[in-house]
């Protein structure tokens, strides 16, 4: 009986410890640190290099956070989750080359814009897809939740039989490979990349700036955060100081057009 | 918290059309999971070791791996090499009767390995061949007996073929999740599928304690 009231207080105790420990993260005065999301599943954006994430992403959320004058702390939690953390507040924002779009402004809210995106089609060569509009009666992957399906859905009806959506880009690729799609449709970055890097498969992308809009990027926050002014000013500071176009050259090799970001905002 | 009815009511006609195709993978699985794994169970208790080898290494390869994975190789490797091209229905039943079979076979063993040697023995001493005496003596006791686990199984695989929503099978969580990806809110379209879920096994666990009921001999 003694013994079981030694373990239950020890266990006692921890709890209380970590419950505290989980709230000095929260409180804490000036230099307090921020608990960064993100799926690291997105390479160059955010991916896991032996463990650790890393990316354009994280460089960039971490040069603006520091920016604004706190500390961060990045981890890696996968899609969905991200969502649910920042709309609980357990995160205090996510970076994850999330798209700014009207849906996700009703529940979330964004910083302003630091990355120009666009979709494009990914075919095998020689298919008889030259652009969006020869997508029609075609079946096409696209991911899950991202833009890619906003954008098919929206040229060819919400929930159609011949879209197929999966949990990332790679299983949509893959699909594709297989024979089991006609086209992908993600974005730019990661079509791309998988083009220069899989020479053998054969498979072309295809522009359709028309039908294809331009997205932009943002730092998702919870619903009237008090960051978003901070860190607003912070992204726009390392937008104009150089630090922007050095880490985009780092992992894009081009430069950046800040201006249209800027334009946005 | 704002629950936000409206959208559950958008997506209704899609969860009821995932629903369907979530019966109709369960259904399969079941059907074609318990022919295939009586088969294999019967494998499996071979006198002869080395006919038997191969039926115990189906049970350890599929009850030993994720049936996570199962699918998506079936689905990305094995059914393209048959069919020329990916199709997640064919896939879904294909990994999920594969993966139940193997379980079921394991049931069924069990079943009539718990029947008391004593019955075979005076089945045959009354004139009954082998498979005579297994028809009706070991069966109709060691079924009696099965249903428990195999309703256990069954509920198992209906809560698995959730996983088919990976290869893009328009099944319940499928739709669960193109709901999350639209409106990214968590709560409306998880809870709607948990709850259909739960409807659907509880469903199958009434049918399972009517059919236990009847089968009772006391």
């Amino acid at each position: 009986m003694k013994k079981l009231k030694l373990v239950s207080t020890v266990l006692m105790v921890a709890f209380l410890l970590l419950l505290s420990a989980c709230g000095t993260t929260k409180t804490g005065g000036e230099k307090k640190t921020l608990r960064v999301v993100t799926d690291a599943a997105y390479a160059p954006f955010e991916y896991q290099d032996k463990g650790e994430v890393v990316g354009f992403d994280i460089d960039f959320v971490k040069a603006v956070i520091k920016e604004a004058g706190y500390g961060v702390k990045v981890e890696h939690v996968g899609w969905d989750p991200i969502f649910v953390e920042i709309e609980k507040k357990t995160a205090d924002l996510a970076v994850s080359s999330i798209t700014i779009t009207p849906e996700r402004l009703e529940s979330y809210d964004f910083t302003v814009p630091y990355f120009l995106s666009k979709n494009e089609i990914l075919v095998p060569k020689g298919s008889s897809i030259k652009s969006a509009k020869d997508l029609e009666g075609k079946r096409i992957a696209v991911q899950n939740g991202t833009t890619g399906q906003t954008i098919v859905e929206k040229l060819f009806g919400k929930n159609n039989e011949k879209l197929k959506k999966f949990e990332n880009n790679n299983l949509a690729i893959l699909e594709l490979k297989k024979g089991g799609v006609d086209a992908v449709v993600a974005d730019n970055t990661v079509v791309e990349t998988y083009v220069k890097n899989n020479p053998k498969d054969n498979f072309e992308f295809i522009e359709d700036d028309g039908a294809f809009e331009k997205e932009f990027y943002g730092l998702l926050l919870p619903k009237g955060s008090k960051l978003k002014a901070d860190l607003d000013k912070a992204v726009n500071k390392v937008l104009d100081n150089g630090t922007y176009e050095k880490l985009y050259e780092k992992w894009f090799n081009t430069k950046p057009d800040i201006k249209v970001l800027k334009d946005q905002q | 918290m704002d629950f936000r009815w409206d959208l559950i009511w958008e997506y209704a006609p899609l969860f009821l059309k995932g629903t369907l195709v979530t019966i109709g993978l369960s259904v399969a699985g079941i059907v074609f999971g318990s022919v295939l794994g009586l088969f294999i169970g019967l494998g499996k208790m071979m006198r002869k070791k080395l006919w038997a080898l191969p039926f115990n290494w189906y049970i350890n390869c599929f009850r030993g791996t994720p049936l996570m994975v199962q699918i998506l190789l079936i689905h990305f490797a094995v059914v393209p090499v048959f069919l020329g091209t990916t199709n997640a229905i064919v896939a879904a039943i294909l990994a999920l009767s594969l993966n139940s079979a193997a379980y079921v076979a394991e049931i069924f063993r069990a079943g009539i390995q718990s029947i008391d040697k004593g019955q075979m023995e005076a089945a045959r001493s009354l004139g009954m061949t082998h498979g005579q005496a297994m028809r009706f003596v070991i069966l109709p006791q060691a079924i009696k007996r099965m249903i428990p686990p195999l309703g256990n199984e069954f509920i198992v695989l209906i809560k698995d073929s959730s996983l088919a929503a990976l290869i893009a099978a328009p099944e319940l969580m499928y739709w669960g999740r193109a709901m999350q990806g639209q409106y990214m809110r968590p709560w409306e379209p998880y809870l709607t599928a948990a709850v259909i879920y739960l409807v659907l096994t509880l469903s199958l666990n009434f049918l399972l304690n009517r059919i236990e009921r009847r089968l009772a001999t006391e």
